[in-house]
């Protein structure tokens, strides 16, 4: 009965995954998923799983970066050949567990730093580039394959976002979920009851019954996938060779691809990484810390220049890596996992903030903090004063970068080439 | 008409309102001297009702920023929370509050006293980011007993029985909180009897800007500030005895054909926050006989209260009066601007575009669109910020209001 801040926090798991669900275990969990087959019987031989591509072939599957660049082929193609739908979402505390139990794909969308300015007639220019970016491609018309989106409130700007979205963009099919922000029994009996509401509304979009079976298979996917990406955290953390840009479109796939098709890539890729042999170490390893970072070339540039991103901080990677939901109770599993994951910043009080920052400083053995936060973020911003105080006590260095949603400009690669500077002076 | 600086005021419940915001800053400092656990507490919620009926006196932060930016120390305030390295981009009741409370608060000659160092704090999660955000400033400041607690954002139109159950167990929470800080007992007699109060204020509220449908309206937008008794008394005598003459002022006005200028030929509608350093922007309207009869954010206390079902009365209170004029409920909040132009016979809208407070200024263009599109009434945006001078160019504002104006006279 203690309030979210002074629980034991989620911090990211450093063991090794647990055991895995072979290719043909995991074709017929999303089989049985969607021809709403409840039993899982038939885990042996090749079952009626032929048609998912992912787990027919045996040739090395795509990079995360061309999976990722595919990916509107790969649901244009679910939706075309296999009817499914596809629902975008706007925050990572949609519970994708719950949309893909019936058959549907969760996508998270966001935009581009591209004619951002026709965002201009619904937006404001105060409000956040990820924000104003995103109503710029739904503008465009980029997302209107989408059967729909579901949101859960998170910041004012995201919220505001959904919205408009749904006013002018008028989506077929349309929710927002309300989670609480302490994680006490009453809580969970509440968010349990807007998780219902969410099922209510998923309902009517698929006409199909809610299945908690469905539910449990779609759990154990998405704890498998969550292991896997943890071990890959581990294999950077311990040293093998992989690029932070290799874990980032690992992370953008596991949001935008059928969860089923995000894993044979990622199983590949823990199998790989150990092969790769390890780095020759040397380099600051560093922790990044700020809202949605979709700027591959300056996550480049801080590697090239000598950093070593072995943690995040972020809407994208480790704290969206919380523990395996456990197989009981789907629905109040699903609810205690997203209030117990460690909290992003619009839902973090400071005592969880800095613990999550100094327990993942701890266990990566981190060097160094880059915040790399978007104008006008209001939870970032806020968050930073305190974050930095308390990384300074801890003797860690810190720098601020802040992103005006145009691609990181020439002020920012000086303060990334400064920070270094500083590092290796010391 | 300069258009700068304070208003000038009309009613003569002004001099009422002086004294009751004196005495509400007089009566924190009273209970602080004595002994009394004083709380800091986030905005619009219905916890202030259960405070009054457990004796134990609020202060509300959010509501010293705007005194702070009427008297002009906000200045120093954002100073020091800059200095100490909260961003200027921040919300400025954010700004304004971190700074005073974490460097201002032991300087003298602050505004009424200043707010009374707390003795424990309400930390919600949500209401706004910045709020959220303010109140962990202050809970990692103030080395006191932190009550935390939800507010889930909910669109009005989908508020649920599960969300009032939960905002009533959550109540129940903070109850056994209050009675271990303060060491006075709940009653739900004397709760009932406050929320009493309130649903009376409200329906007070409800009468006093019903008279602005006449024609000339009463009063303008530049009365605003008898809201304070909304915002802090709620759940007392004082906010109904000050609205009964408020309401008994601008009836008589109304009967009397006494309007805020005596030529009205234009009826305006406001949207988002206030300049609260600059409310005498609000007469700027008058050299073309037009008034500010209508406004989003007096709309956040049109809310009826059940005595008989207290707890649940406050948790919805708590549930609704933020949404009501932000951008959680967007489609209210478009419902409720078109039933003002309909209600108070609105020629055009401003559109305050509030770099302080996103969470209202999201949808102002959908708004404008629907006024424009649904009900032909012309608007214009103008760039400001409720809490920041600096934010705020009075020649931009002069520029395109007066061409709006001068529209809005042609096609009266």
């Amino acid at each position: 009965m203690s309030p979210r801040g002074e629980d034991a926090l989620i911090i990211p798991a450093l063991e090794p995954a647990g055991p895995r669900r072979s290719r043909q275990e995991r074709a017929v969990i999303v089989t049985d998923l969607l021809s709403g087959t409840i039993c899982l019987s038939t885990r042996e031989g090749p079952g009626p799983w032929k048609g998912f591509k992912a787990f027919e072939q045996e040739s090395p599957v795509a990079s995360f970066p061309e999976l990722y660049e595919g990916h509107a082929g790969i649901l244009e193609r679910e939706r075309g050949e296999h009817g499914r739908k596809c629902v975008g979402t706007l925050c990572s505390y949609v519970p994708v567990e719950l949309i893909h139990s019936f058959g549907v794909i969760p996508v998270r969308i966001w935009g581009r730093p591209e004619n951002v300015d026709i965002s201009d007639a619904l937006l404001q220019p105060f409000i956040c580039p990820p924000v104003r970016q995103l109503m710029a491609l739904g503008m465009e018309g980029r997302y209107e394959f989408l059967d729909g989106i579901v949101h859960c409130y998170t910041c004012d700007a995201t919220c505001g976002l959904y919205n408009i979205w749904v006013r002018n963009l008028k989506p077929g099919f349309s929710h927002m979920v309300s989670l609480p922000y302490v994680d006490i029994d009453e809580a969970r009996a509440y968010a349990v009851a807007e998780l219902e509401a969410l099922v209510d509304a998923l309902e009517s979009l698929t006409r199909q019954g809610f299945s908690p079976e469905s539910l449990g298979r779609s759990i154990a996917l998405y704890n498998e996938a969550r292991s896997l990406s943890r071990e890959v955290y581990r294999l950077k953390a311990g040293g093998f060779r992989a690029d932070y840009l290799d874990i980032h479109y690992m992370n953008l796939c596991a949001q935008v691809l059928p969860v089923e098709t995000f894993l044979p890539r990622l199983e590949e890729f823990v199998e790989e990484l150990p092969r790769r042999g390890r780095g020759s170490g040397g380099r600051a390893r560093l922790l990044l810390s700020g809202s949605v970072i979709n700027d591959d070339s300056l996550l480049a540039f801080i590697e090239q220049r000598g950093g070593e991103i072995v943690a995040d901080d972020t809407c994208l990677g480790l704290r969206l890596l919380g523990d395996a939901i456990p197989d009981r109770e789907p629905l109040e599993s699903v609810a205690s996992y997203y209030l117990g994951r460690t909290p992003c910043a619009s839902r973090a009080d400071f005592p969880s903030r800095k613990r999550y920052i100094l327990e993942t400083v701890g266990a990566f053995e981190v060097d160094a903090v880059i915040f790399v936060h978007q104008k006008f973020c209001d939870a970032h911003l806020s968050d930073h004063p305190f974050l930095k105080r308390v990384l300074d006590d801890a003797g860690i260095p810190s720098t601020r970068l802040e992103l005006e949603g145009v691609g990181f400009d020439g002020q920012v690669r000086t303060r990334i080439e400064s920070f270094f500077e500083m590092l290796e002076a010391r | 008409m300069s258009g700068e600086g304070r208003t000038t005021k009309r009613l003569k419940a002004n001099a009422a309102l002086r004294q009751i915001i004196e005495d509400f800053y007089a009566d924190a400092h009273r209970a602080k001297a004595e002994g009394r656990p004083v709380g800091w507490i986030p905005p619009m919620n219905g916890l202030i009702e259960l405070f009054y009926s457990m004796d134990i006196h609020p202060v509300f932060p959010e509501n010293w920023a705007p005194i702070c930016a009427a008297i002009g120390t906000s200045v120093e305030n954002f100073a020091r929370a800059e200095s100490r390295g909260y961003s200027t981009d921040l919300c400025g009741y954010f700004r304004n509050n971190v700074g005073y409370a974490l460097d201002g608060i032991d300087e003298e000659n602050q505004p009424l006293g200043g707010m009374p160092a707390p003795d424990f704090l309400i930390s919600f999660g949500a209401g706004c980011v910045p709020t959220m955000k303010t109140f962990q400033v202050l809970c990692d400041h103030f080395d006191v007993p932190v009550f935390r607690a939800d507010l889930p954002q909910v669109a009005i139109e989908d508020i649920r029985e599960h969300h009032i159950r939960y905002g009533v167990t959550q109540i129940k929470r903070l109850i056994g909180f209050l009675e271990e800080i303060t060491g006075n007992r709940f009653d739900i007699d004397r709760l009932s009897r406050a929320v009493a109060y309130t649903d009376e204020a409200c329906r007070l509220w409800d009468a006093i800007m019903d008279t602005r449908r006449a024609r000339p309206a009463p009063f303008s937008a530049a009365e605003i500030g008898i809201m304070f008794v909304m915002v802090t008394r709620h759940g007392t005598r004082v906010a109904v005895d000050f609205l009964r003459e408020v309401l008994e002022e601008v009836t008589g006005k109304v009967d009397r054909g006494e309007g805020v200028i005596p030529n009205e030929r234009i009826r305006l509608f406001w949207d988002n926050i206030p300049l609260w350093y600059n409310m005498r922007l609000f007469n700027y309207f008058e050299k073309w006989d037009a008034v500010v009869v209508a406004e989003t954010y007096t709309s956040a206390w049109t809310m009826r209260m059940d005595p008989d079902r207290p707890l649940e009365s406050i948790a919805y209170k708590s549930l609704t009066s933020y949404p009501m004029v932000s951008c959680v409920s967007l489609n209210k909040r478009v419902e409720l601007i078109k039933r003002a132009v309909s209600d108070y016979g609105i020629d055009g809208a401003i559109l305050h575009s509030n770099r302080s407070c996103k969470p209202i200024s999201m949808g102002q263009m959908d708004i404008q669109r629907v006024l424009l599109e649904e009900l032909s009434v012309p608007s214009v945006m103008f760039d400001g910020d409720h809490m920041d001078a600096s934010r705020f160019s009075m020649a931009q504002f002069q520029a395109r209001i007066d061409a709006f104006m001068e529209m809005l006279l042609q096609r009266a």
